[in-house]
């Protein structure tokens, strides 16, 4: 695991540093005097191996770096962003899920209804239309014509409210955010479940308990739907490192204070310690998410636990 | 199921149809757009005042005491000198007064010195601050402060942005490479004056010398030269003697300031001030909304027509102080020619481009000085309006033979040249290749990133490079790469003798009659041996709440902004 980890942070420390120009690059003001000595001053003039082994030692020590666009520690820049970024992932995360499972599960069951065909349209949509598109829309139906919902930000202007008020005014403005973040994941996770479910239910120990004389309810609930939701597992565990990345597009149409923006920034801007740290960050959020997804998945299924058991005896 | 397919059948037959109608309507509109162009020969700011200044919604005029504009996003770095995103910039411009300041004609204006003095030979700036300044904590603002600033600015480990190397105070060397305890060119002869002796001859000097002003008492009790570390703390706690003191940063949302008491000019009519973070595709909604009083809203007639329709927007089409412009690598055998770089001048439609980009709210450029500018002139200058046969005759006339494909050859070579540009829906691109193909060149658009575009750039590495000059300031910042044998600085390589000439006497004076003469002179000359494509000048919208008075004098990042902030104040009822 922590081979890995030094192995995903070297290729992203080469991959960036071979990119021509660096933070100091498209500044024009700067005479070439100054240039040389501030890259001087910041390390930049080193061979690339000497600047990965500077970091990598630092960042073992928890020292991951300072940010050359906002000038602060990296770990002070992004952490009130990504705790924020969390809180609108882990809504719609929780929204995503109980949507798609229900209908997911119930459009199978219901195969070729007018539900399921509903579910199916809406199922595209959520695939098909762009984020900001909607985003945009949203705003101006619920934000500027009626005036229900905040057009965005993370507070109302000249906020100083504290305590209760503060947390509902922070879901107050999180409402449309969520809206489209669910709206959006909930497509594709559907159509997991749907197709999932479907498969279960035309196997054959399906058959069997319907044969046995199990009501339809039975059979659907507790059989089938045991069987289809173990592949979400695995999914579950990914959505791990997506808990923390934020939505970029999201978050700049609603100006939410997150870290989905910084990471583009970040990149753009040759902003080293600040990319190595998010990249490192999400790097370990999605190893312990696969180890999880390991975990829990011989928890649900038995027949991994008995596999392994004949294997070791 | 048959029902279900001529269902499907009627359907699809009814998108098609709506999509042939919308494109009708896209082209109708798109030829109506290239018919407009401004056609003024000095672009002038326009101003549109609101017609219905009651529509202001509830939640704005709810602020009775407030004034909310917008930033695009904010670094938290709240120390002049010391930050690198310029939005901070524009964050700290009401927290610090600076000795004197500029507007967007490059006029400079006394702010906290009332008066100042240049000794003949240009080296030696006296400044005279007013009486009684205080820092918003109350603490007298004297010339010790601003010795204590530009000392800071030149310490040896000063990692920011001011740069000091074109004007050179005397001393600096010692300062930051030997024992030097301080600098000797800064001279304070009394708590009102101060007298700062510089090495080279150069008028933007004044406002370099006369920026923001730090209090030593708060940012320079821990200062000792060579440590400036225990300046972080103080980063996120700005103290200075603008008309607003900072209150509040609510990381990523929103920053909040007062009104300071002790402004020498009087406390502000505003008691509140919030520079709010929003990207630049929700000002218009949280305008709406009355969430914000102020934005910028881009060089879009639709916005200002959708501004106007609300009623309560005053609106200022400003003409901003830059300059588009091709960068043409006149190292490059094939562009070293004056003719050819005419004849790139002449195959080019311009005026096309300009359309397109800015829909009228934009000037086709053969000045290199922004219209807001102070020397600016076009008396005499050569213009290049688009003339496909005169840029044939060229290229005939320098050897350049219209090959079997249409592309031109010279001694087996062909006649291709590469852009390079950082937007990807840059008009240059379908323009210029449209009308130099018609001329016989193989015109390569290059869309690239950011800094490898500009990494290409310094390194010479490309034929044409399309973009905008930073702020123009002073009518030398326009043109003194042209005069330059610095290879980074100088990124065209040009080389022309008078050009060089003019330039340097350009800023060997500082009487602005003299000046003008010799700008005029210059412009006309550099008309004539091109180094780059001139392109554009532009507009840019900034709109108001219709109930801040004084509105039309302030835009964030203006020089003069903080000024202009001191003087709002909101109508009544």
């Amino acid at each position: 695991m922590l081979l890995l980890l030094v192995g995903v942070s070297l290729i992203v420390f080469a991959l960036f540093a071979l990119m021509p120009g660096d933070y100091y690059s498209s500044n024009r003001q700067l005479t070439p005097a100054r240039l040389a000595e501030l890259r001087e001053l910041r390390g930049l003039d080193q061979p690339v191996m000497v600047r990965y082994l500077t970091w990598l030692g630092n960042a073992v020590q928890g020292d991951f770096g300072f940010s050359l666009v906002y000038n602060r520690p990296v770990t002070e820049v992004i952490a009130p962003l990504i705790w924020n970024s969390f809180l609108v992932a882990f809504a719609s995360f929780v929204l995503t899920w109980i949507i798609a499972s229900v209908t997911g599960v119930l459009a199978a069951t219901k195969q070729y209804s007018w539900f399921d065909r509903f579910v199916t349209v809406m199922l595209f949509a959520s695939l098909s239309i762009p984020s900001f598109f909607l985003g945009l829309l949203l705003i101006k139906f619920f934000a500027v014509d009626l005036q229900w919902l905040p057009a965005g930000s993370m507070l109302d202007t000249a906020s100083t409210s504290t305590g209760i008020a503060r947390v509902l005014e922070i879901a107050r403005h999180m409402v449309l955010p969520v809206a489209i973040l669910t709206f959006l994941g909930a497509g594709s996770l559907t159509r997991y479940f749907r197709s999932g479910m479907l498969e279960q239910l035309r196997a054959d120990f399906v058959r069997t308990a319907r044969a046995k004389g199990l009501s339809e309810r039975a059979v659907v609930f507790s059989h089938a739907l045991r069987n289809a939701l173990l592949p979400a597992i695995t999914l579950l565990a990914f959505e791990l490192p997506a808990l923390f990345s934020g939505a970029i597009i999201t978050e700049q149409i609603f100006n939410w204070p997150g870290i989905g923006r910084i990471q583009l920034e970040s990149v753009q801007t040759r902003d080293y310690d600040v990319v190595m740290t998010i990249t490192i960050f999400l790097a370990v959020l999605t190893i312990v998410g696969s180890f999880l997804a390991d975990v829990l998945y011989a928890i649900a299924d038995p027949r991994v636990r008995l596999v392994n058991r004949s294997r070791t005896s | 199921m048959r029902t279900v397919r001529r269902g499907v059948a009627l359907a699809s037959v009814a998108v098609a149809s709506t999509l042939l109608l919308g494109s009708c309507a896209a082209t109708a509109e798109e030829t109506a757009a290239t018919g407009e162009s401004a056609d003024l020969s000095q672009l002038q700011d326009d101003f549109y005042e609101a017609t219905d200044p009651s529509a202001s919604p509830a939640a704005a005029n709810e602020r009775t005491d407030s004034f909310v504009s917008t930033i695009s996003s904010a670094g938290g770095v709240f120390l002049p000198g010391f930050y690198d995103n310029g939005w901070d910039g524009n964050a700290v411009a009401p927290i610090f007064a600076s000795l004197v300041v500029t507007d967007d004609a490059g006029e400079p204006t006394g702010d906290l010195a009332e008066d100042w003095e240049v000794s003949d030979d240009g080296l030696t700036y006296t400044f005279h601050l007013r009486e009684g300044l205080v820092f918003s904590d109350g603490s007298p603002l004297t010339a010790d402060d601003v010795a204590f600033t530009l000392t800071l600015l030149n310490d040896p480990s000063y990692e920011g942005s001011v740069d000091f190397t074109k004007v050179v105070i005397v001393g600096t060397d010692d300062y930051k490479n030997a024992d030097a305890d301080s600098i000797s060119g800064i001279n304070v002869i009394d708590d009102q004056t101060i007298e700062i002796a510089t090495e080279k001859v150069n008028p933007n000097a004044l406002t370099l010398l006369g920026g923001q002003v730090l209090p030593e008492e708060y940012y320079g009790a821990d200062y000792v030269k060579g440590d400036l570390d225990y300046l972080r703390d103080l980063y996120s706690k700005p103290i200075g003697a603008g008309p607003y003191a900072f209150e509040e940063y609510v990381e990523g949302q929103e920053i909040r300031y007062t009104a300071n008491e002790n402004y020498y000019d009087g406390e502000p009519a505003i008691g509140t001030l919030i520079f709010k973070i929003l990207s630049s595709d929700s000002t218009l909604q949280n305008f709406q909304n009355g969430d914000i009083d102020q934005g910028g809203f881009g060089s879009d007639p639709d916005t200002l027509e959708e501004l106007q329709g609300l009623g309560f927007a005053s609106v200022r089409a400003r003409v901003i102080p830059d300059l588009g412009q091709i960068w043409v690598n006149n190292d490059n055998e094939t562009l070293a020619a004056t003719e050819m770089r005419q004849a790139l001048y002449y195959g080019l439609d311009r005026q096309q481009i300009v359309d397109a980009k800015y829909k009228g709210l934009g000037q086709v450029a053969d000045v290199y000085a922004a219209p807001t500018q102070w020397s600016y002139t076009n008396e005499g200058v050569t213009q290049y309006p688009y003339d496909p046969e005169k840029a044939e005759e060229l290229l005939d006339g320098l050897g350049w033979e219209v090959g079997s494909d249409g592309i031109r050859e010279k001694d087996g070579e062909k006649l291709t040249i590469s852009y390079i540009t950082t937007t990807q829906d840059d008009p240059v691109i379908p323009v210029a290749s449209a009308t130099y193909s018609d001329i016989g060149i193989d015109f390569v658009p290059e869309v690239l990133d950011g800094n490898t575009a500009f990494a290409r750039f310094y390194d010479h590495d490309y034929d044409l490079a399309g973009f905008r000059t930073d702020g123009l300031v002073d009518p030398d910042d326009a043109v003194n790469e042209f005069a330059s044998e610095d290879p980074h600085i100088n990124v065209t390589g040009y080389e022309n003798a008078e050009v060089a000439k003019l330039v340097d006497e350009g800023i060997s004076t500082f009487d602005q009659d003299e000046r003008q003469e010799i700008y005029a002179e210059l412009y006309r000359a550099l008309s004539e041996d091109p180094p780059t494509i001139l392109l554009d000048y532009r507009k840019s919208l900034s709109g108001w709440n219709a109930r801040i008075q004084g509105g039309e004098n302030f835009t964030t990042g203006g020089g003069d902004s903080s000024l202009a902030l001191a003087k709002l104040s909101i109508a009544d009822g």
